[in-house]
């Protein structure tokens, strides 16, 4: 999932490190100082959660639980996640720091996506469709992650439906794992401590 | 937030030490060819047949060659300058690896025994290492011994015999060199810790002086 240093044209670099760099700048607004510590316990979430490998075939995926930091932080998840990212990149070469600005919008941007879409579903109702919801944004951003990967080898040059079928295909384990513990999350969070959510939303406006 | 904590515990503490599949690639002389080993640091090899592009500091291409079934790829030498070496294993994934121009000049002899060997360097290239290598071993006084003993060891069979037994512990090596232990796992942990509370300091001082 995470993109390489050197697999990708100079353009697809630039442009990533922009988005992120905005991403960055709007979460940065959007990060209430009550949110901070969550915001750093999905952070750490994230970087442990990409040690988890799940072998597949010859090869193996990972972990990445960039839906839940989506769902609770919103635009903070581009904070957290960079976070993250540029520490794996520094303690175990996961990625690079160069591509660092791409990788970090490849897995934030679907953690927003997902947050904006399915915030509200996911709060209202029993804390049991909550966790649905929140289960179908666990997978949801993981597929879209992968797409997002696709896509920047594609404008790379590499051919796009081949190699996002692959990944796509490959991460299915993933998204139903992802389901399964953002789901329990959710629900966790509904049942103990509902203003997880709420807190940050009045902290928003 | 407790709740929370503990479910980032408990994701710490399941995580055995797992390695990212990140490509590992090595190049190494080999007599007078360039070997290299391609495959991710899973410890899976790279498919057989995968392509693997040569080209020289400067971008311009050498030629190619494919891996075998192990993961290794050869590739010969012509000229002595620096080579490097690229592959794309897809989705991301590629590999690169540098052999500096002098150690290709010492491959293909043209600094160690001059001009006679490196004309045997190149028609040497198809893989008959037998009586033209012992020639650059006979060359120099410190191994004719050697060459005199009843089996008579070429350049190439030395490197041969040495290559193969390394090879395990370069593997052993390689392995190590991506292995993620708990150390430094709890270091990223207490930088993600440190930074953030760093950013809540900030914060919070920021809003205490706007109260007041």
């Amino acid at each position: 999932m995470h993109v390489v240093d050197g697999a990708l044209s100079n353009p697809v670099v630039i442009g990533g490190a922009v988005l992120t760099l905005g991403g960055l700048a709007l979460g940065l607004r959007r990060l209430p100082m009550e949110k901070i510590p969550v915001a750093g316990v999905l952070s750490a979430t994230f970087f442990v959660a990409s040690l988890v490998h799940v072998p597949i075939g010859p090869s193996s995926v990972h972990l990445i639980m960039n839906g839940l930091a989506g769902l609770v932080l919103g635009w903070a998840a581009f904070p957290a996640l960079f976070v993250g990212l540029l520490l794996q990149a520094v303690f175990f070469g996961f990625g690079g720091v160069t591509v660092l600005g791409v990788n970090t919008f490849n897995i934030a941007m679907p953690a927003v996506i997902v947050g904006v879409i399915l915030r509200r579903l996911v709060l209202s109702g029993t804390p049991a469709t909550g966790a649905i919801w929140g289960a179908i944004g666990g997978a949801m951003a993981i597929a879209l992650t992968t797409i997002f990967v696709a896509l920047s080898l594609a404008l790379t040059g590499e051919e796009f439906f081949a190699p996002a079928k692959l990944v796509f295909f490959a991460h299915i384990p993933v998204m139903v794992i992802e389901a399964l513990l953002t789901g329990a999350a959710v629900y966790l969070a509904r049942q103990v401590k509902p203003e997880l959510f709420d807190v940050f939303e009045g902290a928003r406006s | 937030m407790i709740r929370a904590v503990c479910l980032a515990l408990s994701l710490a503490l399941l995580p055995l030490p797992a390695v990212a599949h990140k490509v590992v690639m090595g190049v190494f002389p080999s007599g007078t060819q360039i070997e290299g080993e391609l495959g991710f640091s899973s410890g899976d090899t790279a498919k057989e047949g995968t392509p693997i592009e040569v080209f020289d500091e400067n971008g311009t291409k050498l030629g190619e060659t494919v891996t075998d079934a192990d993961g290794f790829f050869v590739f010969t030498p012509r000229t002595a300058v620096t080579h490097v070496f690229r592959a794309n294993l897809g989705a991301g994934h590629v590999g690169e690896a540098t052999m500096p121009a002098d150690e290709v000049a010492a491959l293909l002899g043209t600094s160690v025994v001059g001009a006679a060997a490196s004309s045997v360097a190149n028609a040497a290239a198809p893989e008959t290492p037998g009586a033209a290598a012992t020639i650059a071993i006979a060359a120099e006084p410190n191994t004719a011994q050697l060459t005199s003993a009843p089996p008579a060891l070429g350049a190439d069979d030395i490197a041969r015999i040495v290559r193969d037994e390394m090879r395990p512990l370069r593997k052993e090596i390689a392995a190590y060199k991506e292995k993620n232990d708990l150390q430094s796992i709890l270091g990223g942990i207490g930088y993600i810790v440190g930074l953030f509370g760093l950013g809540f300091y900030v914060a919070a001082r920021h809003r205490l002086r706007s109260a007041t």
